[in-house]
């Protein structure tokens, strides 16, 4: 044990003084994966910061009638025994907005505030929102929405799940990009990883044939190459991490005044810490292994 | 005592495998078998053809020829180096060609080579070319230092051991490539005209380290077109001539003899 922890020292210390002896190219070689990995690190921030603007709207889709102004409440009402009646079998949940509280509510926002303010009385009518179920029924929700567009008492239908369908899809769009954009990373990570030792093998020609001579095993000639892609790898995940960390202050620097704006908090933040351990070692992991790959290949003489 | 192959292989030595233990024992008659061997590189370039001989454990070998005659190729045979394009070679019992390929470091481990190109690192100084083979083979750092210091010792090298290979002349050179191939206290020691392009002084001294480690028993092959060193001390020699070994002789020491062909 004593001895197999030896080797790895001495490997180890092997790759800190080849590491040492380039530091341009050793410099570099971190600089361009770090660089790389940042990019997929901020989208993932972006991706991971809009799930949750997604998960607070009801995933079924919400239907809202806006009653004609000045219409009676008891009208209003009847409207909504209706609605309850007609659509009993796909309907989840049925609420009564009144104008009031709508208006409670909007001014309470501070982006309509002043808006509002400006205004002489409430313009908002009363509303009822109608959530459907999801599966059958929610496929039916432009056909409700367009029927009861027709009703007496009904000055408008919106159909709210479609933006955030629209926002669900696109995220769903980004979340592929991204996985692509990841795996060509990886590959630009391996191709660096692997070149580099590429170059560091032929170099270390004259050691390798001399380590063979003195009884090196494969795993003793292999071992230092093999620590040097997992720690180019890994203090690049680590690096491309602080850059991303500090894009992101500058970011939502950027971003805080646009979603106040529009009365919300939305920030970017970086994905959980188990989610970024994982990255480091899933990067330091495709160090190593391009390295081995790299210098197995390179190391026939 | 340190040059004694018989004494202390403890060491903190990484001998895990039976193939180490097993080449690094005495008991055996035989060190090298050659049986109907041959070597060609690329066509028609035959290095070796049916070559066959025995080498007895703890003897001293000299192995003549002129240059071209396929000395340095049958060295590497049985350093493992390379393979032979047929034939079996037996070394301390192990036919080569049947070990597996990550058996081989643990055999090589006990055998010294010097080959012709000294193959030293010069990003290192002389100590830490000497200390590679004990680190390979996971020695301790004291015992690994104490080794390599007793074996650049050995050869004449301690004054000079902080100097890096390009420093060192020739006849250095050569030197620290024997203190690193007895550094591991080898069964079996082969070298190359290790006395090339040497004054006769400096290539005294290292045939006499060689002399010191076939007395103490170790299997000792000297690949050299020197004839006085060969009538010298002796000893067999296995005389090679385009790829054949075609005699061996036994020179008197007081009437050199010329090798018959």
């Amino acid at each position: 044990m004593k001895s197999w922890l030896r080797q790895h020292r001495y490997a180890f210390g092997t790759t800190l003084r080849r590491l040492a002896l380039q530091p341009f190219s050793t410099l570099t070689n971190i600089a361009v994966i770090a660089l790389t990995l940042t990019v997929p690190l901020v989208g993932a921030a972006l991706l991971t910061s809009l799930q949750p603007v997604t998960q607070q709207f009801s995933p079924q889709p919400q239907i809202t009638l806006f009653l004609t102004p000045g219409l009676a409440a008891a009208d209003g009402r009847a409207t909504l025994a209706r609605v309850q009646a007609e659509a009993e079998s796909e309907l989840l949940e049925v609420a009564w907005v009144p104008r009031d509280q709508a208006y409670a509510r909007l001014r309470n926002q501070p982006a309509w505030q002043d808006a509002l303010g400006a205004l002489p009385d409430n313009p908002l009518p009363d509303a009822i929102i109608v959530t459907l179920q999801g599966g059958d029924a929610a496929t039916q929700a432009p056909e409700l929405a367009q029927r009861w567009q027709q009703w007496p008492g009904v000055d408008q239908v919106q159909l709210d799940r479609e933006w955030i369908q629209r926002l669900q899809s696109l995220i769903q769009f980004a979340q592929l990009g991204l996985l692509l954009l990841a795996i060509g990373v990886a590959v630009i990570v391996l191709a660096t990883v692997f070149n580099t030792v590429r170059m560091q093998a032929l170099a270390q020609r004259d050691e390798i044939t001399v380590a063979r001579l003195v009884g090196a095993t494969e795993s003793f000639v292999r071992r230092p190459f093999l620590y040097q892609g997992a720690l180019t790898a890994g203090i690049a995940a680590l690096l491309s991490l602080l850059i991303a960390a500090i894009a992101v202050v500058f970011l939502n620097d950027a971003l805080r005044g646009l979603a106040q704006s529009y009365g919300s908090d939305f920030l970017l933040r970086l994905p959980s810490w188990p989610l970024l351990i994982g990255f480091l070692v899933v990067v330091s992991g495709l160090g190593a292994f391009s390295a081995r790959w790299s210098v197995t290949r390179n190391t026939r003489f | 005592m340190f040059f004694c192959p018989k004494a202390d292989r403890s060491g903190g030595a990484n001998t895990g495998t039976f193939l180490y233990d097993a080449a690094l024992s005495y008991h055996r008659p035989t060190m090298i078998e050659f049986r109907h061997v041959f070597k060609s590189y690329g066509r028609g370039l035959n290095a070796l053809s049916d070559v066959n001989f025995d080498v007895a454990a703890g003897e001293l070998l000299f192995i003549a020829g002129p240059s071209g005659a396929g000395k340095s190729t049958l060295l590497k045979l049985i350093a493992g180096l390379i393979e032979p394009s047929r034939g079996k070679i037996k070394v301390n019992g192990h036919e080569l060609s049947r070990l597996p390929a990550r058996a081989r470091p643990y055999l090589r481990r006990a055998v010294g080579v010097i080959l012709q190109d000294v193959h030293l690192l010069n990003d290192r100084s002389a100590f830490d070319n000497v200390v590679l083979p004990l680190i390979v083979t996971g020695h301790d750092t004291a015992t690994a230092h104490a080794r390599a210091r007793a074996a650049i010792d050995k050869v004449g090298l301690s004054s000079k051991s902080k100097l890096r290979p390009v420093e060192l002349s020739g006849g250095d050179q050569q030197r620290l490539a024997i203190a690193r191939a007895i550094v591991n206290r080898p069964a079996l020691l082969i070298a190359d005209e290790p006395t090339a392009n040497l004054d006769d002084a400096s290539a005294q001294r290292i045939i006499d380290v060689f002399l010191d480690f076939h007395h103490v028993g170790v299997t000792t092959l000297i690949a050299t077109h020197d004839r006085d060193l060969i009538t010298r001390h002796g000893k067999r020699v296995l005389y090679v001539d385009h790829g054949r070994v075609s005699s061996h002789v036994l020179p008197s020491k007081k009437q050199p003899q010329e090798p018959q062909p």
